[in-house]
Order: structure tokens, then C-alpha cells, then sequence
């Protein structure tokens, strides 16, 4: 792979390194210096990047390993002193359908690291359970049970399953639901 | 309290029956679909220039000892 072809796989990779370097930091600053720290590492260790691998799933493991090593205090303190990105960052595009991004943001923040990461990383990243096993080091069913614990934190957190919570074109599919687990349960 | 994090990762052992519950399918859905509005907010939002600067300096240094090296050799 010549040295263009691995900065052009680089660059496309960025939007996703950030959002995952955002969701784990929870600084948007915070996170463009991981990313920055990542793309260092990652040039300067190209020639042990395999092609025909997902070049996504190398960097993400690159930028974990720096965040856990380097960043997670920092993090904690940025938080501390200026609260989460979840506070303070601009939205934009129609939310009206699902929750109100800022509120996820604030109960996602609140999830324990080795649940949030792996959620994001299942559930938004385009990675297999396979590849964010081997990034995190552990076994696919670790993975799987704690992305199961996540969504129970977060959906505890969000106080969804509630009825007035899902809004109100869903409200009705949810007291089916209800209905219908009741007559379960009987 | 201030090391919350640490405090959430202790609970998270206990409850394991509880975790292991399905949710409702509805309210998963909802995660999933708020789960991609965040990723997708930030991967949608403009990468900065610095980026994109850096990574052409570290082409061009590369390029630049390519061709050093290769002047060396002649």
C-alpha cells in the first residue's frame, strides 16, 4: 500500500474516529487530540497494518489503547470542570422522531466506559461483534452482555418503557405491548 | 462523590439477573435509533482543516526521505 493510499484510508476514516473518540471522552475537544494522537500512531506504524483488513477496526484498537492509557483522567477532569460535550454541543437535524439527542448524551456519558464503548462500537459503527471483540480484547460473549447491560442502564436511565416517553405516535404500540405482556403474565 | 465512573462499575457487578432481562423491543429500537443519531451528528459534522494538514505533511516528510534516500543511492 503506497503512502497516498494509506492517507486516503486515513482521511475517510476521520468522522468515525472522531465520533468514537467523542462518545468515549466525552470532550469533542478531547477527542479531535485523540484522533490527532491516533493518525500519528497509525503513520508511524503503517507497515503493520494488514490490507484486506478493515483498516477501521485497526485504528479504532490504536485509539482505545491511547484513550485508556493516556486520556481517560483528563477526561474525567474535563468533564468535572466543564461538564460533557452532551451540554454543551450544538444539534442539528430533525430529532423529532427519537429522543432528544442531548438527554441520550447525558445518560450515554453516564454509562461505565466498558459498556459504552462496546454499545457504540455494536451499535453505531458499522464493527461486527467479532472485530469489537478482538479490539477490546475480551470474548464475543462478554461483548454481547454488556451491550445487553448497556441498553437495560441506558433505557433505566432514560426512564423509557414508560409510556409517555416513546412520544406520542408510539404511545399506542407501546400500551399494545403492555396489553400484551400482561396477558402474558396471567 | 467524586469518582462516579468507579462507583457505576462496582454496581454493574451486582444485578447481573436483572441485566440479563430482554427489553422491550420497542425500547431497544429507540436506543439503536438515538444511538445512530448521535454517532451520526459528529461523523456528519466537518472534520477540521488540521487534520487533513497534518496527514499531508506526513505524506510529504515521507516523500521527502523516499527521495532523499534515493538521491543517496545514485
Amino acid at each position: 500500500m503506497s503512502a497516498t493510499e494509506f492517507k486516503d484510508g486515513l482521511i475517510k476514516e476521520i468522522p468515525n474516529l472522531r465520533a468514537f473518540a467523542a462518545s468515549l471522552s466525552g470532550s469533542m475537544q478531547l477527542a479531535d487530540d485523540l484522533v490527532q494522537d491516533t493518525l500519528l500512531k497509525a503513520w508511524g506504524n503503517s507497515e503493520k497494518f494488514e490490507p484486506g483488513t478493515s483498516l477501521r477496526a485497526w485504528l479504532f484498537t490504536i485509539l482505545r489503547n491511547t484513550y485508556y492509557s493516556l486520556y481517560r483522567k483528563r477526561g474525567r477532569e474535563v468533564q468535572d470542570s466543564e461538564g460533557t460535550y452532551a451540554e454543551r454541543m450544538a444539534t442539528h437535524g430533525n430529532q423529532e422522531s427519537h429522543l432528544d439527542l442531548a438527554d441520550f448524551r447525558k445518560a450515554l456519558a453516564k454509562l461505565p466506559e466498558e459498556q459504552r464503548e462496546v454499545l457504540i462500537m455494536v451499535g453505531a459503527t458499522g464493527l461486527s461483534y467479532e472485530e469489537t471483540a478482538e479490539i477490546c480484547g475480551v470474548a464475543i460473549g462478554t461483548i454481547k452482555s454488556r451491550v445487553n447491560r448497556a441498553r437495560t442502564k441506558l433505557a433505566e436511565l432514560l426512564s423509557i418503557g414508560s409510556l409517555d416517553d416513546l412520544g406520542p405516535d408510539r404511545k399506542s404500540a407501546a400500551a399494545m405491548q403492555r396489553v400484551g405482556s400482561e396477558i402474558v403474565g396471567l | 462523590m467524586s469518582d462516579a465512573g468507579t462507583a457505576m462499575d462496582d454496581a454493574e457487578g451486582g444485578g447481573a439477573h436483572d441485566n440479563e432481562l430482554m427489553l422491550d423491543p420497542k425500547v431497544q429500537e429507540s436506543i439503536g435509533r438515538s444511538l445512530k443519531a448521535h454517532y451520526d451528528d459528529i461523523v456528519n459534522s466537518p472534520v477540521p482543516d488540521k487534520f487533513l494538514v497534518l496527514l499531508a505533511q506526513l505524506e510529504a516528510t515521507e516523500h521527502r526521505a523516499v527521495g532523499a534516500s534515493s538521491d543517496e543511492r545514485n
